[in-house]
């Protein structure tokens, strides 16, 4: 490189730097706008303004002009982490210091802002992806995952919903059955994704085999609601709640409406559960469940397969 | 709520405006030999954050020790900004000399810092020509120096020697021991009068000095107790013409401790 080249560099350089302020100091302030819809912005600072200053109250951050509270994380390496949630249909985000003396830079993504002392950052509009979504959004998109998780997704729902079907041919059992199992996977599912109740996916999954091939072996040998029926698929519902609770969490759930997706959820789940029924009792128990061969020739070995399914998946599962 | 932010910005107000600069080394008094790290502060009230050591901005960086002069040696972009090793019994002078920056204020906190650092002169010219209300754009410079002392005080004429800096405070009497310590001002080779001086002590807000220079540009300071002083005072002139600006400030500090 030759030194006309060198000095069109430095030249370059110099221009970049837009220079209008004091002296660079020790603080740099990075913001990053997280995909679970929360900020944090970062401030490095050996500003000894810091010290004993109330830090909340000192970082101004603003979406579209309106001031959000952040809760202040020291990180063990010293660096002040402000991290909220970013408002539904926030504005662009600004940011403003006056904890430093000096010149410093904002970073965002790929992004370098300069400024000095406490002027306020010129705003930086956030993309769409980053904003929470709306309430509506949410309960469709829950609703859609609840159902979709039994149909087509959970096979081994599926059948476990037709074990409780194929017992009896009155609408009595079943609606016992089914509730019994609803009210269950709800407690069960709030709690886990609450964090008060967890048990691991290795003990969960065998046992909703199981509870599958127990069923569907009880249909076999008999086709009265026994009480202790009722008590068995509750809690069998249990477990499925914490299976439920298990694909929820992998999904993740939007912190600005928790509670709504969490209901729309198992609302879903429900509407899934649901359909499986009506669909087995379109096709066959609507016409066939009087005939004399309905339990011989149907449902025993429906069942059958259903245990032997069920069984497979316990061996499968525990290996 | 809303009340409570107001007056926080109303409390943190007073620090968005231009900023002292001065040099506060890890010991004043080091023994000889020993290495010293530099750090150079932008702050108020003697509250400074450090700021890394930035070839954009240094004109010079020396210590000097009697007649020898040597560079204050750092690395780029860290803090502290410098090292030095003091060699000699005697009082050392570290000092800083910066290049011309720019800098813009709005008109508001420019009209606040001319009031607050007695250059009310500048503030009547901007009136005179209606210009109250026009952001300021100045070219700043800052002439900073520190004074470590190994113990040997006996030896303190050097720090009374000048740097030849356009804006300098230069002590007239030993600053690390003795009361009342004298200061001159020179501004361009010249004695500075009726220049605003503030004395302001690390540990304690309330010792405070604000005074005027006289006209042989000395102020006389019975500086109240022992400790770290710094001593400033800033300048402000019309800048040249083709700098793109409109003044030109000057920042002197003076450290101490005593």
């Amino acid at each position: 490189m030759g030194i006309a080249h060198v000095r069109a560099l430095t030249l370059a350089l110099l221009v970049a730097t837009p220079l209008l302020a004091h002296e660079i100091g020790t603080t740099q302030v990075t913001a990053r706008f997280n995909r679970d819809h929360t900020y944090d912005v970062d401030v490095v600072t050996k500003s000894p303004l810091v010290r004993g200053a109330n830090l909340s109250e000192a970082a101004e951050i603003r979406f579209g002009g309106v001031r959000v509270k952040p809760e202040v994380i020291r990180l063990p390496d010293g660096t002040i982490r402000f991290h909220g949630d970013i408002p539904r249909n926030a504005g662009p985000f600004t940011w403003r210091w006056p904890l430093t003396f000096s010149y410093y830079a904002l970073t965002i993504g790929p992004r370098q802002q300069w400024l000095d002392g406490d002027t306020t950052s010129s705003p930086f509009p956030l993309s769409a992806d980053l904003l929470p979504p709306s309430r509506m959004d949410v309960v469709k998109q829950y609703l859609k995952l609840g159902f979709t998780h039994i149909v087509p997704g959970g096979l081994d729902h599926i059948l476990f919903v037709l074990g409780i079907f194929l017992l009896s041919t009155k609408l009595r059992p079943v609606l016992t059955q089914v509730t019994a199992f609803t009210i269950a996977h709800s407690i069960t599912l709030g709690l886990t994704i609450y964090g008060l109740v967890s048990v691991s996916p290795r003990i969960v999954e065998p046992m909703i085999a199981l509870s599958i091939a127990y069923v569907a072996i009880e249909n076999i040998t008999t086709s009265q609601l026994k009480p202790w029926r009722v008590a068995i698929v509750f809690a069998f519902g249990l477990l499925h709640g914490m299976g439920f609770a298990g694909v929820l969490k992998e999904l993740g759930l939007p912190r600005s409406e928790f509670l709504t997706a969490l209901v729309t959820f198992n609302v879903g789940v429900e509407l899934g559960q649901l359909a499986v029924i009506a669909t087995a009792f379109v096709l066959i128990a609507a016409w066939a469940r009087t005939k004399p061969w309905y339990r011989p020739r149907f449902v025993v070995p429906a069942s059958a397969a259903i245990a032997a399914t069920g069984i497979f998946w316990t061996v499968q599962r525990l290996l | 709520m809303k009340r409570i932010a107001i007056v926080v910005i109303a409390s943190l107000a007073p620090l968005a405006r231009a900023h002292d600069f001065w040099i506060e080394p890890s010991t004043f008094r080091p023994a000889v030999g020993q290495m010293v790290s530099t750090s150079l502060r932008v702050g108020q009230e003697f509250i400074g954050e450090p700021i890394p050591r930035s070839a954009q901005f240094i004109d010079s960086f020396v210590v000097r020790e009697g007649t020898k002069e040597k560079e204050v040696i750092g690395f780029e972009n860290r803090d502290p900004a410098g090292y030095i090793r003091v060699e000699q019994p005697g009082l050392a002078v570290i000092g800083y000399r910066s290049k011309a920056n720019p800098l813009e204020l709005d008109a508001a906190k420019f009209e606040e810092f001319l009031k607050n650092e007695g250059l009310e002169s500048i503030s009547a010219i901007r009136a005179q020509r209606h210009e109250t209300a026009k952001p300021d754009r100045e070219r700043f410079y800052r002439f900073a120096k520190s004074v470590l002392n190994t113990g040997a005080t006996a030896n303190w004429q050097p720090a009374t020697q000048s740097f030849n800096y356009r804006f300098e405070i230069i002590p007239e009497t030993n600053p690390c021991a003795g009361t009342p310590l004298r200061v001159r001002l020179m501004f361009e080779g010249k004695p500075l009068a009726g220049a605003l001086v503030t004395a302001l002590h690390r540990d304690d807000a309330s010792a405070r000095i604000r005074i005027r220079s006289d006209k042989n540009g000395r102020v006389t300071l019975n500086l109240p107790k022992n400790g770290v002083w710094l001593i400033k005072s800033v300048q402000m002139v019309p800048a040249p013409a083709g700098t793109n600006a409109d003044w030109e400030s000057l920042w002197a500090s003076l450290t101490f401790e005593r």
